[in-house]
Parts: structure tokens; sequence; C-alpha cells
């Protein structure tokens, strides 16, 4: 039976865990470390490399190498204009398009990035399945996790990497919930629960109510655009501001990232490595000593009050969102039975005390917040899977949905909190006379104005039976899945016509689009794997080109003769020679592996030849005893 | 088929909301999709279609206001339609409304002859106290209909139920306009 696993898919890190005799675990490597850097990086000869390696290449070969691109799922090009500055890679794609990250010569969608780092959890799942003995260690179905806020167009990205990856994805769940599942899994009891989760990219508050296994949600809120990250850019800009010579920053209004104004690629990221580890620092110390020695050299002590007042804006930014989501549940602070941490950013003591003081208690922890989303993850999967009944999640749609009407007002559907999966419907008609579509302009979010909204699909309804203007009834029915994923349907009542709905994602990618991927990163795979075997063999053709060159220069050679290497010999050597240098630069593996065979056959004879000579040569002078 | 009869309720307005928590898990641990995930297709899809009616059920039901709407909807009694129902001025609330828009005209003047926030917005204030007063009367009188249909059944309950539930959507609309004002800083 092929195996399924939890995967936090983290701005970060990311990790896989599954669950082994009903207990969830995490993935570890070889050195314990179950944590991969969301980073990937395409090497000069187009090889992929994915977590530690590339995070350790984004300090020489920043360019090539992408990192948080969780903030660019489902974002269009216009949406990510300005903090696309503070990235070292090329953000891109055409206006209106889905973004597009360039790392060297090639282009990526973020799903595509994201499906890189999938498949590597994907791996190290399998290696450790194979070590424990299973004998079908694939793993081809996963549960993935999502920020709680995330919209309809970036659990549909999320999903499509999972494709992409070669997984099917059961579920899409948000991080909070799964960290209460997680929690959940040795305190029975009931009570409500309010998980706090501040990751490196986003920010998550989610309220629950849990009775007889039933996870409930009763609201979330959350800023898909708050983390570590932000804090990072905040600490980078003090040492952009305080370093000697002339002033740098990685602001927007500054270009961080040009090497005529501003420092190196690579030397921002030795700045931005010093600030996420005065930043750990600080966790644990009252005070911390700021270092950059690469690219440019700074120095500075920081107390853990100036960071406090540093970063407290961000912090308090979290508290807005904890409130709605309060006031959504109908609670005041005093009815949370208990507040849950979760990301790494929890870890601040500032972010600590804030949470403590909203709720009134004291947060717990017990669990690791880097870990405790793809516990959570796991324990799903296994539900799924199993189809064991004694936990149930139900969660809610973080955002209202809703439809264009006239004058650019959207008209709500499904409200946001509504437990999922959710469905909704709208009737609609036409305007005149045999019109057979209808445009339909689907939205997500809280404001009255379409333009305040994220657009999610525009879509046509065709195939409306010819009508008087305004008699065909046609109803949209509107389905939000457990993952959150909304479809739609649509029939004309008074006809029972089916009607046909062509869906173009406002920024994302099509079915069509996801399959050409899926199939291009096997292709891509194979090609990755060419290049290593080109590479291969052109250093094995090198060092025969060498050792013969170094033979037909040798005093030993030049004292054999014809009798023993002829000169037709020679010259077969010699053409021999010539041609693996000619093909040495094609791209062509298997003729430069046959040019190599065959100076290795031609050269043979001449091998042994002086291989007794210089034999012979050795034993000259010495006692036939001492051989 | 409707909310009621799905989670075998009778069709009464005052629930035990203990209860109706305690119906709602069972029948979510019932039709949940995920307990389908290995189910026949068929099977998978009624999964989806009940557990998104049961969701819906619970969050119509769930609400005091809503729970009544969708009474007064199955039995017949569903005002046409949102927009007339906000519109038209519900002659038990003509008084009010008439003394409101005419405090609201002079709010509006005073405002863009430069009178200082705080007198203008001591005067809204003051307008929104009896159509506060308002509310809090149809809260209660809700709540004794709700009481008497509970126990009678009586379809004439049902008619001065609607009538209480427009009035009070009208003057929750009331509320938001002064709301608004109060908030807007600028003319």
């Amino acid at each position: 039976m092929s195996k399924v696993v939890g995967i936090d898919l983290g701005t970060t890190n990311s990790l896989v865990a599954y669950v082994k005799n009903g207990v969830p675990i995490v993935i570890r490597d070889k050195d314990g470390d179950a944590l991969v850097p969301s980073v990937v990086s395409v090497s000069q000869d187009n090889t992929i490399h994915v977590g530690r390696e590339a995070q350790r290449r984004l300090l020489t070969d920043a360019a090539r190498t992408a990192y948080s691109v969780k903030r660019f799922m489902g974002k269009g090009r216009e949406d990510v204009r300005h903090e696309a500055e503070h990235f070292p890679f090329r953000v891109g794609g055409d206006s209106g398009e889905v973004v597009r990250i360039g790392l060297g010569d090639r282009e990526f969608t973020p799903p595509e990035i994201s499906a890189f780092i999938l498949r590597d959890l994907k791996h190290r799942a399998e290696a450790h399945f194979a070590e424990q003995g299973e004998v079908d260690n694939e793993v081809d179905r996963a549960v993935i996790t999502v920020p709680a806020y995330f919209n309809d167009a970036q659990r549909t990205a999320t999903r499509d990497a999972g494709r992409i990856a070669g997984l099917e994805v059961l579920r899409i769940i948000n991080e909070p919930t799964a960290a209460s599942l997680a929690y959940g899994l040795d305190k029975k009891h009931s009570g409500v629960i309010a998980v706090y989760d501040l990751g490196g990219g986003t920010f998550d508050i989610s309220i629950l109510r849990v009775e007889d296994g039933v996870f409930q949600v009763l609201s979330t809120n959350g800023d898909t655009h708050l983390g570590g990250d932000d804090i990072d850019v905040l600490l980078m800009d003090l040492i952009l501001d305080g370093h000697k010579g002339p002033p740098l920053r990685v602001s927007p209004s500054n270009v961080g990232v040009d090497p005529r104004v501003g420092p190196s690629a690579e030397t921002l990221q030795e700045i931005r490595k010093s600030a996420i580890q005065a930043k750990l620092d600080l966790s644990d110390r009252d005070e911390t000593t700021i270092r950059v020695d690469v690219g440019l050299h700074y120095e500075r002590r920081l107390s853990r009050a100036e960071f406090e007042a540093l970063i407290a804006p961000i912090v308090e930014r979290t508290l807005g969102p904890c409130r709605q989501a309060l006031a959504d549940a109908g609670l005041e602070p005093s009815q949370i039975d208990e507040v849950v941490l979760v990301g790494g950013s929890t870890r601040i003591p500032l972010v600590r005390r804030k949470v403590e003081e909203l709720f009134g208690r004291r947060p717990h922890s017990e669990l690791n917040p880097d870990e405790v989303v793809a516990l959570g993850a796991a324990v799903q999967a296994d539900i799924l899977v199993t189809g064991n009944r004694e936990m149930l999640l139900l969660d809610v749609t973080p955002l209202s949905l809703g439809i264009e009407t006239m004058g650019g007002v959207v008209s709500k559907i499904i409200l946001r909190n509504s437990t999922i999966p959710a469905t909704g419907s709208e009737m609609f008609t036409t305007a005149v006379d045999n019109q057979t579509a209808v445009d339909i302009h689907v939205l997500q979010g809280e404001r009255e104005l379409v333009a305040d909204n994220r657009s999610l699909y525009r879509f046509k309804l065709r195939g409306i039976p010819p009508m008087p203007a305004g008699l065909p009834r046609v109803q949209v029915q509107f389905q939000i899945d457990a993952s959150g994923i909304l479809s739609v349907t649509a029939r004309e009542l008074r006809t029972e016509i089916e009607q046909t709905i062509e869906v173009k994602p406002s920024y994302g990618l099509t079915d069509e689009e996801v399959e050409r991927m899926l199939l291009e990163s096997f292709e891509h795979a194979e090609a990755d794997f060419a290049a290593r075997q080109l590479i291969e063999a052109r250093n094995e053709a090198e060092s025969v080109i060498q050792a013969t060159e170094k033979s037909l220069r040798s005093p030993e050679f030049a004292s054999i003769d014809a009798t023993e290497i002829s000169a037709d010999e020679r010259k077969k050597i010699e053409s021999v020679l010539a041609g693996l240098k000619m093909v040495l630069k094609s791209t062509d593996r298997e003729t430069i592996q046959k040019w190599t065979h065959a100076l290795n056959d031609a050269t043979q004879h001449l091998a042994e030849v002086m291989m007794n000579r210089s034999v012979s040569a050795a034993l000259a002078g010495k006692n036939v005893d001492d051989v | 088929m409707d909310f009621f009869s799905f989670l075998s309720l009778p069709r009464k307005l005052n629930l035990d909301m203990a209860d109706f928590e305690q119906r709602y898990r069972a029948l979510s641990r019932q039709f949940h999709p995920d307990y389908f995930y290995n189910a026949a297709p068929a099977e998978r899809r009624a999964s989806l279609e009940k557990s998104s009616y049961l969701n819906d059920a619970y969050r119509t039901l769930r609400n005091p206001i809503s729970r009544v709407d969708y009474l007064l909807k199955l039995e017949g009694l569903a005002p046409q339609g949102p927009e007339q129902a906000s519109k038209q001025v519900p002659a038990g609330l003509l008084e009010e409304v008439f003394a409101l828009n005419e405090e609201l005209d002079e709010v509006r003047e005073q405002r863009s002859g430069g009178a200082p926030p705080d007198v203008w917005k001591g005067r809204l204030e003051r307008a929104r106290r009896p159509i506060e007063a308002k509310r809090a009367e149809h809260e209660a009188q809700l709540q004794e209909l709700s009481a008497r249909w509970d126990a009678t059944g009586d379809r004439a309950v049902l008619e001065l139920l609607r009538d209480r539930i427009l009035e009070r959507n009208y003057i929750i609309n009331l509320l938001a306009g002064i709301e608004r004002e109060l908030n807007s800083t600028v003319i």
C-alpha cells in the first residue's frame, strides 16, 4: 500500500509527517533535522537544489535562488510589484497574469517552485519508509496545509503545486486548525481554543470549540502578508542604515539589489542571515551583537528592548485580526479556555507577552511550534484514508464569496466564517431577447465594491435557451468543498438544461497548464539528470585524453619501436584522439561516450606496452628476489 | 425536506442550543466528506451535498433572527424581496423616521456650516436614542411572539412576527445610517 503524508508547506521551512500506529511523527533526515528550508536554487548547469543546499547558494548565487515563494502563490504580477524588489530573484510575468519567477534562464510559476519543495519532501518520506523496510514506499497522496486566511486562488495554487509534484492532494487544511488537531490528540476535553499562528510570512488566528472530538472552527481571521519576514526586513534596514559608507536600503524607495546603488544580492543575503541570527538570539537573550563580515562590515549591539521597540508595530498588527475573530465568534477574550501558539515567530517573547495580555491567560507552547502543523496534517491524512471517526475537523471559509452585480457592487453569496463544505446559489436572467450567454464575475472579500475585492474567476454562462429577455432562470450554484476550494455549476430551471461553464481563474493556472507542468517536471527532471550525465561523460573523456597525451609525450613512448606499435596503430590513436577532442564540446553524450570508448580501445595495446616498459624499467637494476 | 426536519426538530423558534449543537455534531459525523474519501463517487457527492445542506441549516437556525426569517419563508410568509422591504417605511415607524430625517437634514446643514463636531455629533447621539429604544422594544416583542408561536402554532402570530421582523430590519438600517453619519468627518 502506497503511503500518505501530511505536509506543512511553509514560507520559511517545510516539513513532512505521517501517522505510525496512531501517533503522528515528523520525518527527519539523518542529522535529526525535520525542517527543509523552502528554498529552491537552479545552478548554472540547470541542476535544481532544494532545502539546505539551496539556502547555502543564497550566499553565492542569490539571483538563481528563490525563497519565501509562498508569498507569491495565487498572485498576479500587479499584486507583488512592491515586494518583488526585496528579493534577489526576478519576479515577472505578463500584466494580469500569474507571477513568474526567473532563476537563471528558466522561468517558473510559484506552484512549480513549491512543487520542487514538495517533491523533495516526498523523496525524503520515501527514503524514510524504505529505511523502515516498507515493501511499498511510494508516497503519492498528501494533505497539505495553508494559512487559514488564504483565499481560493492561493489554495488552488497550493493544490496545483501538489499535483505538479506528482501528489494527489487529499485535502488542503488550515494551519491553525491542523495545529489544534495535534494538540487535541492527548487532551480530549472540551472547551474554546484560540490558535495564534505567526509564521515566516503569514498570520492566522482561529477560534475553535472542541466538543466530543469535533473541532469546530467558529471564526478565523488573519493577514497573509505578515510574519517573521517583515521583522527580518526591519533588521536589515537597521544594518543598512547604520553601516559606514554611502547609505544603502532594502526598502523599495531605494532599489536595494541594484549593485550600482546598493549591496550585491549576495551581500544582502549575508545581511539577511545576520538579521535572522540576531532575531533568534534575542528570543533567549537580553542582548546580542549583530555582525556582518562579508560584503560590508557592520557590528552593533542590540538589546531586547531596542528590538521590541522596533518590531512592536508588527506585533500590534496581529491584534486587530484577533479582536475581529473574537467578535465574529461572539466571544469575549475571557471566554477563551486555552490559547495555542504556532509558528516560529511565536518564540519571540514580545509576541508571547502581547498574546497573553490580549487573552488574559498564558498561552500553550508544549509542542514545537515549527512541527505542530505538519503533525496535524498527518492526523488529518490518516483520518481520510482510514475513515477513523474519532475526530472531526469542521473548518470555515475565511472570506465571503460574492458575484459582481449592477454598478460594480458585490452581492455576497457565501458569508465568511461559514462552515465548509458550503453552498450558495444565485439566480440570473437575460437582459435582451434571445440572449444565450451571461458573464459572471466571482469575487472574494468583505468590501462592497468589486474593485476592493479579490477577483477569483470570470466566466461566461453559455447555452441558455433563446427566450424573451428576463424569462430564463439560470441558477448558478457555488460549492466550497472541505478544502475551501470553489467550484461552480449552473442550470436553466425552465428547461433543466445544465449550462456549460468555462472557468478562467483570474490569477491561477488552468487544468491544462497544471497537466503540462506535471509533464514538464518529469521532462525537466530528466533534463536535469541528462545534464549531470553529460558532465560526467565529458569528465571521463577529458581524463582519457589527458592520459593518452601524457603517454604520447613520455620518453618511454619515444623508445618504442615500430615492431611493437605499428605506424598504423600510432596514426589510429592520433586520429581517434583528435576525433574525441572535436566531439568533446558537443552536448551529445552518447557520441562523446562512443569516442571515449574508441580511444580507450585504440590505446589499450599501447597501454600494455607502456606498462611492460615501466615494469621492466622498474625491475632493471633490481634483484629478482625484490620483485 | 427543510432545515428543521433535517435536524429532526419541530418548527419552533425557541431552541435548546446545547441540544441543537449536539445534533449538528452528530449529523456532521454522519455526513462529513472526511469519512467518504474512499467511497464510490455517488456517495461522495451525496456526502458533500448533505454536509453542505447541514452547514447551511446550522448557520440559518443558530441565529434567532435568521431562524424567524427562515420559518416565515417556510410558512409562505416571506416578504416579497429585500429591496422592497427596506425601502418602504413600515407604518409603525412613520413618526420616528420622519423625526429622524428632519434631524439628519439639520445636522448636515450644521456640518456644512462649519459647526464643531461635538455639537452635531451630540445631536446625532440624541437622535439615536428613540430608535435604540424602538429596537429594544422590538427584541422584546419578537421574543414574546416567538413563545406564542411555539405554544399555539397560530398563523396569525406569524403574520405579526413578519411585521416585527420587517420593522426591525428597517430599524437596523436606520441605526447603521446614523453610525455612518457619526463616522463621516468631511461633508
